[in-house]
């Protein structure tokens, strides 16, 4: 099966007086899982109704494979949608739902029977055929809507935040089938969310997108969780802490300056035009890269001490701010490996944090 | 009973006691008066000693083709004018609910204006454009396309039209909000999922706009049947419609027995007919 990738080109998109996009490039690849993330009202939804042609773009192209579809009736892409609350045809049972983008294809009985039965099972609700829809849970709904999404062998599916009514549970255990259906399919799938965890967890590779409509990253997700390029990225993509500094550069060492915290080892960025000697750059560090002990510890490039203000325990997990002696706060958080962990860290305890300098990243400003 | 247990018991049963005024009143002036002439249509006055007596006479006056080919006649103007006015509010009721932004409420008003006019005036205001030197005849003159005035007048296609005219604001209510609470996400689905516009009509918005059509079906079709003052007016007389001779049986004959009788047997046909069709309309919704 030939998999078909998606291209926008200088997209420019206007609501009224507002600008949605100005000028929006973005390949998304083909027979990957590709997310979108970003806040609300990034826009994003209005890109997936760009691409599905629920909304016409103002100027640019938009290319399923090598095909121009800017212009083409939504009837004709060969592109589907989980819509956000599913849309479903109140009118319809579960059967008729599925069956819809076949019948008005013109497919034969026989045939239609047998692919929506086929397309059920793969959702697991073979048994519900005759429900009617409003007999359905949310879960099951979320089901009828991928099945009857993905009966047309699409080369495309669009799905719009297509988990944001399930609880956690359930939405655990959907991202994993969903990931499993596109290993079947091959088809591309383009998910749409404002959550992160969704997007990490689903996604081969994902853009983000920030509040003006601008793509601000596009990569794996592991790329843009441990090495964003910007701190809308480093702080929209988990938790961070970021400072404003200044970078020294010796032939041996490159190390960045931060007025309420002190001067820190950073790994040499050749790469980065914008970091050399006397740049004023922001730095970024992820609370989950911060060692935290009462002990002083060997081996850490980089070492501040300061006084625990709030603790916040979290199960997995506990999240510390340590105010340092300059004033800054720092975030950290720490797993809890141990029922009866050696140390036990207290409201103003005084605290020694240590990171390595790979962990540092430097963000433009 | 204390005062207070009398307060206690009229504030529990609020709604009940609110609703006696109207109850007393349909009571009084719609059931009484349909008992007194279902009394009425089962009686007959002796025509010496006129003591009456019961009889399912009056009844068996109207096992013939005459009055079978009154009801059908008054059956198929109302029929004819629910679809017509279906078929000419959908498009006003579509355009108006889903493709105006702004300004719906003002061409809602516009439209529903006539309605505000009393079905009389609005008859007559027909009876002047269709007579002989009425705008239509007029203008055809004019222009050349007719010499001869035409017969508009006295016609039933001058009562079809009036009907028509007079009915179609009661469709286009329903219709509009029937049409107007269809989620797009409904329509975009459909054609996302590779039905044209057609298909989208016929499979969804039409199946989901249901209710408002029977809704506006039946809002037509039974005050349609009952109509009075148009055939009166534009037809001229000249073929009877049911409401035409139960009006001749209570005013111009003074038979109150075979009126009675008739305005029953003409009613319940009409009923058992809504009802046929609401069930067959019932049954494709679902």
């Amino acid at each position: 099966m030939k998999t078909k990738s998606i291209q926008l080109e200088h997209v420019k998109k206007r609501f009224a007086d507002e600008a949605v996009f100005e000028d929006l490039n973005l390949t998304i690849p083909g027979g990957k899982f590709f997310a979108i993330l970003g806040p609300s009202g990034s826009g994003k939804t209005t890109l997936l109704r760009l691409i599905a042609g629920f909304d016409s773009v103002d100027s640019g192209k938009i290319y399923l494979g090598d095909q121009d579809i800017t212009n083409m009736p939504i009837n004709e892409r060969r592109v589907n949608t989980v819509f956000q609350n599913y849309a479903l045809f109140p009118h319809l049972n579960v059967f008729d739902n599925v069956a819809y983008g076949l019948r008005v294809k013109g497919v034969a009985k026989d045939i239609i029977e047998e692919r929506v039965v086929q397309t059920l099972r793969m959702v697991h609700l073979e048994k519900m055929m005759y429900r009617s829809i409003a007999q359905l849970s949310g879960g099951q709904q979320q089901r009828i809507a991928l099945a009857r999404a993905v009966i047309n062998g699409p080369d495309v599916l669009l799905l719009d935040e297509p988990l944001a009514a399930l609880d956690m549970k359930l939405r655990e255990r959907m991202l994993v089938e969903l990931i499993e259906l596109q290993d079947q399919l091959g088809a591309t799938f383009v998910y749409i969310t404002h959550d992160q965890v969704e997007a990490l967890t689903v996604a081969d590779s994902m853009a983000i997108m920030n509040y003006d409509g601008e793509i601000e990253q596009v990569g794996t997700p592991k790329g843009i969780y441990e090495f964003p390029t910007s701190s809308f990225v480093a702080k929209f993509v988990g938790s961070t802490n970021i400072f404003k500094g200044t970078v020294e550069i010796t032939p041996e060492s490159t190390s960045i300056t931060i007025d309420e915290l002190g001067k820190f080892w950073t790994t040499a960025q050749p790469d980065k035009t914008w970091v050399y000697d006397g740049a004023s750059v922001l730095m970024s560090l992820r609370p989950e890269k911060i060692e935290i002990s009462k002990q002083p510890q060997a081996g850490f490039a980089n070492h501040v001490r300061g006084t625990v203000r709030t603790i916040m325990y979290n199960g997995s997990y506990t999240r510390y701010t340590v105010q340092v002696e300059d004033g800054a706060s720092v975030h950290v958080f720490e797993q809890n490996e141990e029922h009866f962990p050696q140390e036990v860290i207290d409201y103003d305890d005084v605290v020694n944090l240590y990171w390595q300098k790979e962990n540092v990243v430097l963000l433009e400003r | 009973m204390k005062k207070e247990d009398l307060r206690a018991l009229f504030e529990k049963n609020m709604q009940f006691f609110m609703s006696i005024p109207a109850f007393v009143w349909i009571m009084i002036f719609f059931y009484v008066p349909l008992m007194t002439i279902l009394g009425r249509s089962f009686f007959v006055r002796s025509r010496v000693t006129f003591v009456p007596s019961p009889s399912l006479e009056n009844y068996a006056t109207f096992f013939d083709c005459t009055y079978f080919t009154i009801i059908n006649r008054s059956l198929l103007l109302a029929l004819i004018t629910a679809v017509a006015c279906l078929l000419i509010a959908y498009p006003v009721a579509y355009f108006i609910a889903r493709h105006v932004k702004t300004g719906k409420n003002i061409l809602l008003f516009l439209v529903m204006l006539p309605f505000s006019v009393n079905m009389l005036i609005q008859a007559y205001s027909w009876f002047f454009m269709l007579g002989k030197t009425g705008i239509i005849n007029t203008l055809l003159l004019n222009l050349g396309i007719i010499s001869q005035p035409l017969h508009l007048l006295n016609t039933s296609g001058a009562v079809y039209v009036c009907v028509i005219y007079c009915y179609v604001p009661f469709m286009i209510l329903p219709l509009y909000t029937a049409l107007e609470k269809i989620d797009a996400r409904f329509i975009e689905a459909s054609l996302d999922l590779g039905a044209n516009w057609l298909q989208t009509f016929g499979r969804v918005i039409i199946p989901l706009s249901l209710p408002g059509i029977s809704t506006g079906f039946f809002l037509v079709f039974i005050p349609a049947f009952g109509e009075f003052v148009i055939p009166a007016l534009l037809g001229g007389g000249k073929q009877m419609y049911a409401s035409s001779l139960i009006s001749y049986y209570f005013l111009t004959t003074r038979n109150l027995a075979l009126g009675s009788a008739f305005t029953l047997l003409s009613s319940a046909i009409v009923l058992f007919v809504a009802y046929v069709i609401y069930s067959w309309l019932k049954k494709i919704r679902s």
